[in-house]
């Protein structure tokens, strides 16, 4: 009697976690459907109302290009002895628009959705994800199409160290989810976090060997320049898809190549710790 | 059965800066100034159970902390102390429509809308022809949200609202949007859900819905769990907790619902419209016995009789009836100065079906010369038929079949 009323207890205990197990894989499929329909739906108010729509986000990067290809190129003759300067420096200057737009929009995106966190209950960082998903839509579409433009030019070398681009691009979106999250959950209590911002990213661009090829830095100094992950995601672009006369920054670094490594895996495991840490007082907060 | 929702020494508190500084100076020039605030608890120590399938309103004054705790529920706000259980999907419903876009269509926006509240691209796929057509918005479904009226908005937030098929609902006064129409639609639903078995917790201050729908009031006082029991008792003990201010609200419409005018010879001093127990009501059930009191003083020396005269309409106008009596009729003929008293109409069953309805109060002489004190829409009132028949009034007859 007693061994059969333990029984019933643990097989109405298991019909209990496997409807709460259930119940959690449901819950997770309607998290992953809110990310994606918020994404689709940014992605698409980015563009409705406008003439030009997507193309405006193509002529921002390019007039951008323009304008250092015109300073560096042609003033400071920073292209003598550089392979295909100019795809070097459009390559850089997408990558670099798709890290300073991801990282400022998805900072805005807790506090800009203040009413959402006020009356609905999802996990807030679905906002900052689809976020970044949805500019990561523009961005995949800017890169295809430079792809698709220079390729049949002759001015892209592929090769198998082209796969890297994989794993590069996998970087370059941590560091920005990371950057995202904590930006974006510091934003709510300090507006200041959107000037700092702001100036670090105008100092930032030239620290990051977007507008120069690494090659024109000293020598000494070009290991200390990768350590900044942009800088090495760049460098390391450049030779995946431009010219496998760029060298790999790890071949530059040696073991330093860790470091611009380790800092992206800091941005991430930081931002996820401060944004769960201040999460609870968002819609307090906003 | 386990509960579906369980709390336990629940608090709540807000730290409320004495000055909110949002900048870095003023933390890096201030690094102890955490101790700037003051402390403000919003609940203190709310334990409660509710069994799956209860309906249960939450009332309290401003300032109770009832949509506090609402919000704890939700999961939207974190409480500071204790424990909050919870068996089953929540739908909170805090609001209408919320992550709607202008810019978007209406289409698109029920995509969104639909999944801010828990429901897959799938399951929209299924469901927004129903959606559209429930919002009598068909025409208009690839049009930008911004193009529509803030009605039609609503329409659209609601059909996509209770598409939500979670075991545990969470209200905050949804109702108090809409016209009278979209009062109806809302108190269907209620009903609907109270069929089907849900748990349902309503913050309100509709007293009359509380007692219509619920099977349990919570009574919040400014953070503490006042009153914990049936929902006549709890609301009963609300309105003497507000005291005053609840018979201001129950006269309330003298001069303000409508217009007002008369010699006041004979004057209204207050009408109170009440269920079969002598509770005040805004909400009847079809069928349901009402009684309307009026309370008069005769202030005029000329008065010897008087009639008095309700008048029940329709919200959008229609007359539905208007019984009268003389106070001879009543057997009371001499009219003092001074006298006062209260007239008692009462409805043994309430033939009207849904829809919202306004009493208008006229003290005339007996001649209907001219008007001692006439109040218009001095209250309203609303009649729910929980089986959702069709149509104005119930006409009472009786059916019989003759076979040949």
């Amino acid at each position: 009697m007693a061994t059969s009323s333990a029984e019933t207890s643990r097989a109405v205990r298991d019909a209990a976690t496997a409807a709460s197990s259930a119940q959690r894989r449901g819950t997770l499929r309607r998290h992953v459907n809110l990310t994606r329909e918020l994404a689709v739906s940014q992605f698409k108010l980015k563009y409705t109302g406008s003439v030009l729509g997507y193309v405006w986000s193509l002529v921002k990067p390019m007039m951008l290009f323009g304008i250092m290809y015109v300073i560096f190129a042609k003033l400071f003759h920073l292209d003598k002895g550089t392979t295909n300067f100019i795809l070097q420096l459009l390559l850089a200057i997408v990558l670099w628009t798709f890290f300073v737009e991801t990282t400022i929009s998805a900072m805005n995106c807790i506090a800009a959705n203040g009413n959402m966190i006020r009356k609905a209950y999802f996990p807030r960082v679905v906002l900052v994800i689809s976020s970044t998903l949805s500019a990561l839509m523009t961005f995949a579409i800017n890169l295809t199409l430079i792809v698709a433009i220079a390729a049949p030019l002759g001015r892209l070398s592929f090769g198998v160290r082209t796969l890297a681009m994989l794993p590069l691009l996998l970087e370059l979106y941590l560091l920005i989810l990371g950057l995202s999250l904590l930006l974006s959950s510091l934003f709510v209590f300090y507006r200041d976090v959107g000037h700092i911002w702001d100036i670090t990213l105008q100092v930032l661009i030239y620290g990051s060997a977007v507008v120069y090829p690494i090659s024109t830095v000293p020598e000494h100094l070009r290991a200390l320049v990768l350590m900044n992950p942009m800088a090495q995601i760049i460098e390391d672009a450049r030779h995946a898809l431009v010219t496998p006369d760029v060298l790999w920054s790890a071949q530059i670094m040696g073991a330093r190549y860790a470091v611009p490594l380790g800092l992206t895996a800091i941005a991430v495991v930081l931002g996820f710790f401060v944004f769960r840490r201040l999460t609870p007082r968002f819609a307090e907060y906003l | 059965m386990t509960p579906a929702i369980v709390c336990e020494g629940v608090s709540k508190r807000f730290r409320i800066p004495l000055d909110r500084s949002t900048t870095l100076k003023y933390r890096a020039t201030h690094p102890r100034s955490t101790s700037r605030y003051h402390d403000f608890f919003a609940l203190q120590d709310i334990s409660f159970e509710v069994p799956q399938g209860e309906f249960i309103g939450i009332i309290g004054h401003n300032g109770s902390g009832k949509s506090t705790l609402l919000k704890i529920l939700s999961r939207i706000y974190t409480h500071d102390t204790g424990t909050v259980q919870i068996n089953g999907n929540v739908s909170p419903f805090l609001e209408l429509g919320v992550g709607f876009n202008p810019e978007l269509t209406a289409r698109e926006n029920v995509y969104l809308n639909g999944a801010v509240l828990g429901l897959t691209h799938a399951e929209l796929d299924q469901r927004i022809d129903g959606i559209i057509e429930f919002a009598e918005l068909e025409q208009f479904v690839d049009q930008k949200l911004k193009n529509y009226s803030s009605g039609m908005q609503v329409r659209l937030a609601f059909s996509v609202a209770i598409q939500a098929d979670a075991q545990i609902l969470l209200m905050d006064e949804v109702l108090a949007v809409g016209d009278a129409r979209f009062q109806e639609k809302c108190f269907d639903v209620f009903a609907r859900y109270k069929r089907e078995g849900k748990t349902v917790v309503l913050v309100t201050h509709d007293i009359g819905s509380v007692n219509l729908y619920c099977d349990r009031a919570l009574l919040l006082d400014h953070g503490h769990l006042h009153a914990d029991g049936p929902p006549g008792e709890v609301t009963a003990l609300y309105r003497r907790m507000m005291g005053s201010v609840s018979e201001a609200e129950d006269t309330a419409g003298t001069g303000e619902h409508g217009d007002r005018w008369g010699t006041r010879e004979v004057e209204i001093i207050a009408t109170r419209l009440l269920d079969i127990d002598g509770g005040t009501h805004r909400v009847f059930s079809a069928g349901a016995p009402m009684i309307v009191e009026v309370d008069y003083t005769v202030h005029g020396d000329s008065v010897e009789d008087f009639l008095c005269v309700l008048r029940f309409d329709r919200a959008d106008g229609l007359t539905l009836g208007a019984p009268e009596s003389t106070m001879a009729r009543l057997s009371m003929v001499r009219q003092l100065p001074g006298t006062s008293g209260t007239l008692r109409y009462k409805v043994d069953a309430l033939p009207l079906l849904s829809a919202s309805y306004t009493l208008t109060v006229a003290l005339h002489d007996q001649h209907r010369g001219h008007t001692y004190d006439q109040i218009e829409r001095v209250q309203s009132f609303r009649v729910i038929d929980e089986k959702s028949r069709p149509g104005l009034v119930e006409l009472g007859g009786t059916w019989e079949a003759q076979p040949r």
